[in-house]
């Protein structure tokens, strides 16, 4: 029998680590963006989902989940830089003339929305986790806090976002962002099943369509958010 | 019609090689590709100067010898065909061809257009195939193996080892042609019995021999002269993970 | 000399039975202790190295290819023969043996058919096991088809690739063992001499085509199975590469050239295009099982074939061989669609063509299942003449494509220098003048996977071997013979290329030794062949230097064995005051044009003897005893 060590440094294996941690962070995207999407229904029920996520399993829960993501995260980043350095190592000398069939510029750049998708998330969890940039929307600073309808006091998460995407300049960088992240999942999500071999004559026509559908329409539903605050239909 | 192909041009291995124009011209469009490439060489020697290294054998697509990137794609513009089938009525006067050897860290450039494939060899001999001495075979007819699971084996089967897909994929890997032979022999009741430890160790081979790794864009596939299925990595990658978590092999 | 076929005693039936059960056997232990060179990964010599790995042997296997898998075994489309009889249609092997010597005009031995027919079942057993994809019924049962020259169906098909499929099927045997280190793989070596020390086959000279250098191998034993010497006809149906060198040079070192100028010419190929035209690609004769071969029966009719009714068209085979019809042998059929194109009744713009119609097979079975049979062959035919067979009649035209001469060999498969086994298409054993459809693929693996694993053991258990080595001075003499040689083409430095010379000696034998042969036109080649070889070597031009991957090198080096060898062929022919099988002599051809054989004075295999360049070789005759058979004049109508 190889030992794990053979087994961790296969190709196949990189891949099928990047596909899973890939698919954890697609369901907490959807996770994420089923939360975001309150903020149409108004400041209490935000809030109140912003509480109750601090606050399940006795708040252990969202360590917990930050821990998964934590770690998926390292593990996709891990296997995407030494997949796209076999990669390029594959091939040393490059055609002169090139011409591409199937592939997509989406397909072709997953190495580099990636790695965007890093510096965003990066700036994302300093903007909105941290506070760390744009400091005075940030939703943990004395002054900014809401009352929930059992009297709970909790920071008012609603206005954070509705007053940091009020900022044209945030709402143009977070839109930017999701574009590439509507690019990175149009390619993943569909490649996840071929790469985890869930195919066959049957569902990989569907995953083939459905895949770049649910990437599109995850990144489109993060920018609702910004796009219907910016114009006013949230306010 | 008349010409201009750019080839590349490279002495041997170890030299630097480069693209070099020619110009030919009365091509007949019932040529075929490589027939076109033997008359430059014809008028080549005659001028006293080198002809241009490719290789090639059958000429009927199936021996899996000729091979070279055109325009940027492997085998030329033409779905399911080598270049050996790929006939000059598909181009017109005045065009511009650029040919150019497959291009991957494993398959080293010999001379202008030809490249070394035997680690494709090399891949078969840590599992690209049934351990059965002769005669130790029952009846061929013992196991019935119902006409889908034959078609499907044979669909795999097909491939001419050409090395296309390589060529074609931007990560020179070479998962199609390791697929369809684990999905050739996968497929079938005799290959059942090594069917772990073949998707392990042809796997490992692959990698060893510094082919770089799938990333779903499906060039291969499109390349395929045989029109190889990728569906037969998903498989490869359900075997080699099976085998991988399993620790089987 | 005397030539001895060593032909087992006993009834027909039991030879190959009492053979092996008085086989002397090399212990499994000494196995190692023999070196085997197999020349050509082919089926037969892939088989052959694989089987005689696994046996414990110590191999080292040698192909010109960059891999053993590319031989051109790989082109076979239709299928391989055997006597399984799982249609109850009344196969057997004796029906099998029968068919193949009566395929053969009775120009075979039949000890050596009996065997062929014997082993075939096993070897469909094997190559299941291997893996090879055969085409199976809805039951999963392994589906046949038939084939020309039979009345029954006993071929075995994978699709159109069946070539392919058996040897992927023993390149993965041969790999699994270079793998597991027994036997040593020389990819990109091409054999340019024998070394014969003692009077036994003891080594060969080859050139690494990648680095120039020539080397000697040696070992106790050299199989050769390098296929056949249809490229001595330039454009044939066989792979560019195929060449002739490697028998020929064990022909100049004693080996004798049986019946060299029995050649196939195969009825269903795509007609020539253009001068430039490099090689004929080969339809698979299944095709014939239901497409209908017609021409129309007015002289410069041009409408188009859809335009033609019925009453205007001339099935000729249906109609002058009601009982074989479409499914006459392939000497019959090529020379029909010759003599309708003679007679100005060719289709397609040389008028050298007829048609092979599908629209009844369509309307009868339905696209679908003519697709499922036919599919990839209508796919290459519209590649390369861009008309879909789907609706327009395909264009045929015979094309050499198989060679049944090759080295003499006994019934060990031995030459007559110890040593040296020869398999496959290389030797002239089980063919006689004419081989059938779906037989050769057949007999490369019976004599790679069930005879020479027997016989090689018999000759090393047999008689004791004296070391060799490479500074031996018959090995050292090889080589410096070779490197003069390559230094002799590249000094010449003339004014034509390889290829025109390849050339012009393929026009010079398909018109003189081709599909139909005289004494006049042999006269004639046996005048200009010496005539080319003498300026080949004063004016060939072989651009590069030999210590590099050289092309033209390797070319030149091929086409100087082919102008030497293309004599032969002609003396052969010559000599042969007869029609049989793929030698038709027009001299010799009954009233309506049927061959006329000669069994009184030629039933015997010609095996012939070097006595120097051009000079004339010596006959050796082997006469052929039918014992078990009746020498019949063969008739399909």
């Amino acid at each position: 029998m190889r030992a794990f060590g053979d087994v961790w440094r296969s190709n196949i294996f990189q891949k099928w680590v990047m596909a899973t941690t890939g698919l954890l962070l697609v369901l907490f995207l959807v996770g994420h963006l089923s939360g975001n999407l309150l903020m149409f229904l108004g400041p209490m029920h935000m809030n109140e989902y912003g509480h109750s996520l601090r606050e399940m399993l006795h708040g252990s829960a969202i360590w917990v989940v930050r821990g998964g993501l934590l770690l998926s995260f390292i593990l996709h980043i891990w296997s995407a830089i030494v997949l796209t350095r076999r990669n390029r190592m594959a091939r040393p000398d490059k055609y002169v003339k090139t011409s591409t069939l199937t592939s997509t510029l989406a397909s072709r750049s997953m190495a580099l929305s990636g790695l965007l998708m890093l510096v965003y998330v990066l700036y994302h969890l300093a903007h909105f986790t941290f506070g760390g940039v744009h400091a005075q929307f940030y939703a943990g600073q004395t002054g900014w806090e809401y009352v929930l309808a059992d009297g709970t006091v909790v920071p008012d998460v609603y206005k954070m976002v509705l007053l940091s995407f009020r900022e044209p300049l945030i709402t143009v960088l977070y839109l930017i962002s999701m574009v590439l992240l509507g690019m990175h999942l149009s390619h993943a999500v569909a490649s996840v099943f071929q790469t985890l071999g869930v195919t066959n004559k049957r569902i990989t026509p569907v995953i083939k369509i459905a895949g770049p559908l649910l990437g599109i329409g995850l990144a489109l539903g993060f920018c609702s958010v910004p796009i219907s605050i910016i114009v006013g239909l949230v306010h | 019609m008349n010409l201009r192909l750019h080839i590349w041009r490279q002495a041997g291995p170890d030299a630097a090689g480069m693209l070099k124009t020619y110009d030919v011209a009365n091509v007949s469009e019932h040529m075929s590709f490589l027939e076109m490439l033997d008359v430059l060489n014809e008028d080549l020697i005659s001028k006293n100067e080198i002809p241009i290294a490719f290789d090639h054998d059958c000429r009927e697509g199936i021996c899996g010898t000729c091979g070279m990137v055109i325009n940027g794609r492997p085998h030329g513009p033409v779905a399911k065909t080598t270049v050996c089938q790929l006939h000059m009525r598909t181009y017109k006067d005045g065009d511009e061809i650029y040919i150019e050897p497959w291009r991957a860290r494993a398959f080293p450039v010999m001379r202008d257009l030809i490249v070394d494939r035997s680690s494709f060899d090399r891949i078969i001999q840590t599992g690209g195939f049934v351990s059965v001495n002769t005669g130790n075979a029952q009846d061929g007819n013992a196991i019935p193996i119902s006409k889908k699971h034959a078609d499907h084996a044979m669909d795999a089967a097909a491939c001419i080892g050409c090395g296309a897909c390589v060529a074609a994929c931007p990560n020179s890997s070479a998962m199609l042609f390791t697929a369809a032979k684990i999905g050739h022999l996968g497929a079938l009741p005799q290959g059942q019995a090594e069917r772990s430890t073949r998707a392990m160790h042809m796997v490992m081979q692959m990698d060893a021999e510094g082919f770089g790794a799938c990333s779903n864009h499906l060039e291969c596939e499109a390349a395929c002269p045989k029109g190889i299925s990728v569906e037969f990595i998903a498989q490869m990658n359900r075997d080699y993970i099976a085998s991988a978590l399993g620790g089987k092999d | 000399m005397e030539l001895n076929s060593n032909i087992p005693d006993g009834q027909l039936q039991q030879k190959w039975d009492e053979y092996r059960a008085h086989l002397k056997l090399v212990n499994p232990a000494n196995k190692r202790k023999y070196n085997v060179i197999v020349v050509g990964t082919g089926l037969a010599g892939a088989s052959a190295a694989a089987t005689l790995a696994e046996l414990g042997y110590n191999v080292s296997a040698f192909t010109y290819h960059d891999s053993a898998r590319r031989a051109h075994s790989i082109a076979a489309q239709g299928g391989i023969n055997a006597a399984k009889n799982y249609q109850n249609d009344g196969d057997s092997t004796w029906r099998l043996f029968y068919d193949t010597i009566k395929g053969g005009d009775f120009r075979a031995r039949e000890s050596n058919v009996y065997r062929l027919a014997q082993v075939s079942t096993s070897i469909i057993d094997q190559c299941v096991a291997q893996g090879v994809p055969f085409a199976r019924e809805y039951g999963g049962y392994l589906s046949n088809r038939s084939f020309g020259g039979a009345q029954v169906s006993r071929t075995f098909y994978a699709r159109g690739q069946t070539g392919q499929q058996l040897l992927i099927g023993a390149y993965q045997a041969l790999m699994r063992q270079v793998g597991l280190g027994n036997v040593k793989l020389h990819n990109k070596q091409e054999m340019m001499d024998l070394i014969v020390v003692d009077g036994h086959a003891r080594g060969i000279v080859s050139r690494d085509m990648v680095t120039g250098k020539i080397e000697s191998f040696m070992a106790d034993a050299v199989v050769l199975a390098t296929g056949g010497y249809g490229n001595v006809f330039y454009l044939s149906t066989n792979a560019k590469k195929c060449n002739v060198t490697a028998t020929y040079r064990a022909h100049k070192r004693g080996a004798l050239f049986a019946n060299p100028c029995y050649t196939q010419i195969h009825p269903t190929c795509i007609p020539q295009s253009g001068d430039y035209q490099s090689k004929l690609t080969l339809m698979s004769e299944s095709l014939r099982n239901d497409g209908r071969i017609w021409v129309p029966k007015q002289k410069g009719d041009m409408r188009s074939p859809d335009q033609i009714p019925e009453s205007d068209r001339d099935y000729y085979l249906e109609r002058k061989y009601p009982s074989f019809g479409n499914l006459s042998p392939r000497d019959i059929a090529s020379r029909a669609a010759k003599e309708a194109c003679d007679n100005g009744l060719g289709v397609g713009p040389s008028g050298l063509g007829v048609y092979l119609d599908f629209s009844d097979a369509i309307a009868r079975l339905g696209r679908d299942v003519v697709a499922d049979r036919y599919g990839n062959l209508f796919e290459m035919y519209e590649r390369i003449t861009g008309e879909d067979p789907y609706k327009v009649p395909m264009r045929i035209y015979p094309a050499v494509h198989y060679t049944m001469g090759g080295l003499w060999v006994d019934y060990d498969l031995m030459s007559n220098v110890p040593g040296l086994f020869v398999l496959g298409e290389a030797n002239f054993s089980d063919h006689g003048a004419n081989r059938l459809g779906a037989s050769a693929l057949m007999q490369g693996l019976a004599d790679g996977y069930f005879v020479i694993p027997y016989t090689l053991g018999g000759y090393f258990a047999s008689g004791s071997l004296s070391p060799v080595s490479s500074e031996s001075p018959e090995a050292r003499t090889a080589v410096k013979e070779a490197e003069e040689k390559v230094k002799l083409l590249l000094s010449i430095d003339g004014k034509r290329s390889p290829t025109s010379f390849h050339r012009e000696l393929g026009s010079i034998m398909w018109d003189k030794c081709g599909m139909a042969r005289s004494e006049k036109g042999l006269t004639e080649a046996l005048q200009r062949i010496p005539e080319l070889r003498e300026e080949f070597w004063e004016n060939v031009k072989i651009p590069g230097a030999g210590a590099e991957l050289n092309q033209s090198l390797e070319l030149g080096l091929r086409v100087a064995d082919f102008l030497e060898f293309g004599e032969l062929m002609c003396f052969d022919a010559l000599h042969r005051n007869e029609s049989c099988g793929g030698h038709f002599r027009e001299e010799y051809q009954t009233e309506d044009g049927e061959a006329l054989r000669n069994d009184d004075d030629f039933c015997y295999a010609a095996a012939w003897e070097y006595t120097g360049v051009g000079s004339k070789p010596t006959l050796h005759k082997e006469k052929l005893e039918f014992e078990n058979v009746q020498l019949a004049t063969r008739s399909y109508k």
